[in-house]
């Protein structure tokens, strides 16, 4: 036995893991009967659904030739990740303005041609930009500076 | 005549200063973003969603609206002079598009996209306005297991439409629908899924989920495949088409709106199908059969039409039966839910302003792109000269500041960073993010509607194969189905998908 297409097999297993996990899950809550449908009843059959389909993919997996998985590149998706969180942090107890410049001078390093001095314009052109659009002309309640 | 009386009631709403302003400002910020290379439809409308909290939810509708148009036909732009469709439904438009502005005829190309939205936008406005109310009284009269029946439909034929594998597909509804359930069960008030965190009561945020799948994610992806796009922008010339290219072009017109209306009604029809559907009728109909594929004005004319009629005329089962049938609509439903508004039969009844107003404020949207367009197209070419790098930190602070600002929680911006690394695996796997958001957005409507059916059959589940109207809606889903596991019928899609 040889994955012929380990893409999909992984994708397979990643099904039945997702809707293994709601069927486990949902058993804390009442199942109820048919006439009058717990809340575990809903998530038991669509888990139960996903599970399987994610086994036929799976061992599809094993019939069928497919595309390798392609290589993951940690930087991009590893620094936006990073940056949102930062982003998020910030805000909270630092204000929009602070938050505004960690994402950008941060996110910025996802792409490898980053250049710091245009980096750090950019920020303060974007922070300018959503202080003046988000804050000021539509007025969404964003705190601008440290609240304590 | 009542129809004409309700859309001069909508004109009316439409007209009004505050939401005709509100309508162009929507129009020109989706050309806007949606013209930057790498940003399709749905992160456009993704982006811009913030744009529309403060607002009642009239204007937000009409700005959405406007952002919609904008953001479709910013999508052509990008196809014809980078030769990237910016979303499923401009594919086609790249072929003779793109070939079109090699040969130094950008400026017709553009010129008639613009000129065939327009025209086949006005034809899918009058359809709605006619047929959109009986349909609405039929779906008022469904019972929950007629719904569910529909939803199953719904779901079964954007999954058959799209690319990729079918089983993958329905497993990513499937992931949807469960990740829909999460939060408060409205039956019995238990918290479901929450893993005791109290932000997550009300549900994931569908904005935050949006922009992690289309926007983020997207970002990503641009990242590692760093491609050098060739960009046209040298000789656009005029964008006015010649008088033998609109001689050329009017009957491409008119059966590109045709079969665009037609298929855009479908569930899982709407944009992309219309579009394919009417490059290929064009293929053969068209006389004399000019050399397709090299830069064929009717090779845009037709397509551009189609989809956007067929993106119009998706909003009959959006506005009738509160069914999203793509991505785009799916995002317009989560905004209407943002207002506090149910999408669904009854909107019409007891929000005509909103309903009328809305209908008559896509006709409003097209003739406004088509004026900010054909003048304003030097500078959409300019934007397309901006590098990615300075792009995409601008789209992380929209997506922040968009995921936060729907109900001010810093949670929603965890869960965007936690939803990109999810949507990030997922799309390395090939399993396509479209198909889970329609089942995030119907999987609570379809619960709730299964309960109630099983709740009226007593717990008696062939109540949806022997009520005929469920019976046949299910019916036409097995059937979609099985129609695409035959191998015959499979290698033409592929074949359709492949062009």
């Amino acid at each position: 036995m040889r994955i012929r297409s380990p893409k999909d097999f992984w994708a397979g297993l990643i099904f039945i893991a997702i809707g293994g996990g709601f069927v486990l899950l949902a058993q804390q809550y009442r199942l109820g009967d048919m006439h009058r449908m717990g809340p575990a009843m809903f998530p038991t059959l669509v888990g139960a659904l996903l599970a399987a389909l994610g086994l036929i993919v799976a061992l599809r997996a094993f019939a069928l030739d497919g595309a390798p998985v392609p290589r993951f590149d940690a930087r991009p998706i590893g620094v936006s990740i990073l940056a949102i969180v930062l982003f998020g942090i910030a805000l909270q107890w630092l204000g929009l303005i602070a938050a505004v410049a960690m994402l950008v001078l941060v996110g910025a390093y996802a792409a490898r041609d980053v250049r710091p001095l245009e980096n750090l314009a950019h920020a303060a052109a974007l922070i300018v930009f959503s202080v003046a659009v988000f804050v000021w002309l539509l007025g969404l309640p964003l705190p601008l500076w440290p609240t304590s | 005549m009542e129809t004409l009386s309700n859309l001069a009631f909508g004109l009316g709403v439409a007209l009004s200063g505050q939401n005709l302003l509100y309508c162009f400002i929507g129009c020109f910020l989706a050309t806007l973003v949606g013209v930057l290379p790498g940003i399709g439809p749905v992160a456009t409308v993704a982006m811009l969603l913030p744009f529309t909290f403060g607002l009642g939810p009239a204007p937000a509708l009409i700005m959405l609206a406007g952002i919609y148009y904008g953001a479709q036909y910013g999508g052509s732009t990008t196809a014809i002079l980078v030769n990237i469709p910016g979303e499923s439904s401009s594919v086609v438009t790249t072929l003779d598009g793109h070939q079109m502005a090699r040969r130094g005829r950008a400026g017709p190309a553009l010129g008639i996209a613009a000129i065939g939205s327009f025209i086949a936008g006005c034809i899918a406005t009058l359809l709605i306005a006619y047929f959109a109310p009986p349909l609405a009284e039929v779906a008022l009269k469904f019972s929950p297991a007629e719904y569910f029946s529909l939803m199953v439909l719904g779901l079964i034929a954007a999954v058959v439409l799209a690319r990729g594998s079918l089983l993958k597909a329905i497993a990513m509804v499937c992931f949807g629908i469960l990740l829909g359930l999460i939060g408060t069960d409205v039956n019995s008030g238990v918290i479901r899924f929450a893993f005791g965190q109290a932000e997550l009561a009300d549900g994931l945020g569908f904005v935050a989920l949006a922009m992690a799948f289309f926007g983020i994610t997207d970002v990503v992806l641009n990242l590692e495949h760093k491609e050098k796009q060739q960009v046209f922008t040298s000789r656009i010339g005029s964008v006015l088409p010649t008088l033998a290219d609109l001689r050329a072009c009017f009957w491409s017109t008119v059966r590109g709106t045709a079969l665009g209306s037609l298929l855009g009604v479908l569930p899982g029809g709407g944009a992309l199908l219309a579009s394919f559907a009417a490059y290929m009728v064009e293929k053969k109909f068209a006389k004399p059969p000019r050399a397709f594929g090299e830069g064929d004005i009717r090779g845009v004319a037709a397509p551009e039409s189609a989809n956007n009629s067929g993106a119009q005329t998706s909003f009959i089962p959006m506005l009738t039966l509160g069914i999203p049938s793509n991505p785009t609509m799916a995002l317009m439903i989560g905004a209407l839910m943002i207002q506090g508004i149910a999408p669904g039969p009854q909107v019409m009844t007891e929000r005509p302003e909103l309903f009328w107003g809305l209908i008559a404020s896509m006709w409003v949207g097209n003739l406004m792109l088509l004026v900010l367009n054909l003048p304003l197209v030097g500078l959409w070419i300019r934007l397309l000269a901006v590098p990615y790098r300075l792009l995409f930190p601008a789209i992380f602070v929209f997506c922040c500041i968009g995921a936060y600002a729907v109900d001010n929680k810093i949670f929603d911006v965890y869960e965007l960073a936690a939803l990109s690394a999810v949507g990030y695996v997922l799309l390395k796997l090939d399993c396509e993010p479209a198909p889970m958001v329609l089942g995030f957005i119907l999987g609570p409507m379809m619960e709730e509607n299964l309960r109630r059916a099983m709740m009226i059959s007593f717990g008696d589940p062939t109540v949806l194969i022997t009520r005929p109207i469920s019976a046949a809606f299910l019916f036409a889903a097995v059937a979609l189905l099985a129609a695409i596991a035959l191998p015959a019928l499979r290698a033409k899609r592929e074949e359709a998908m492949q062009e």
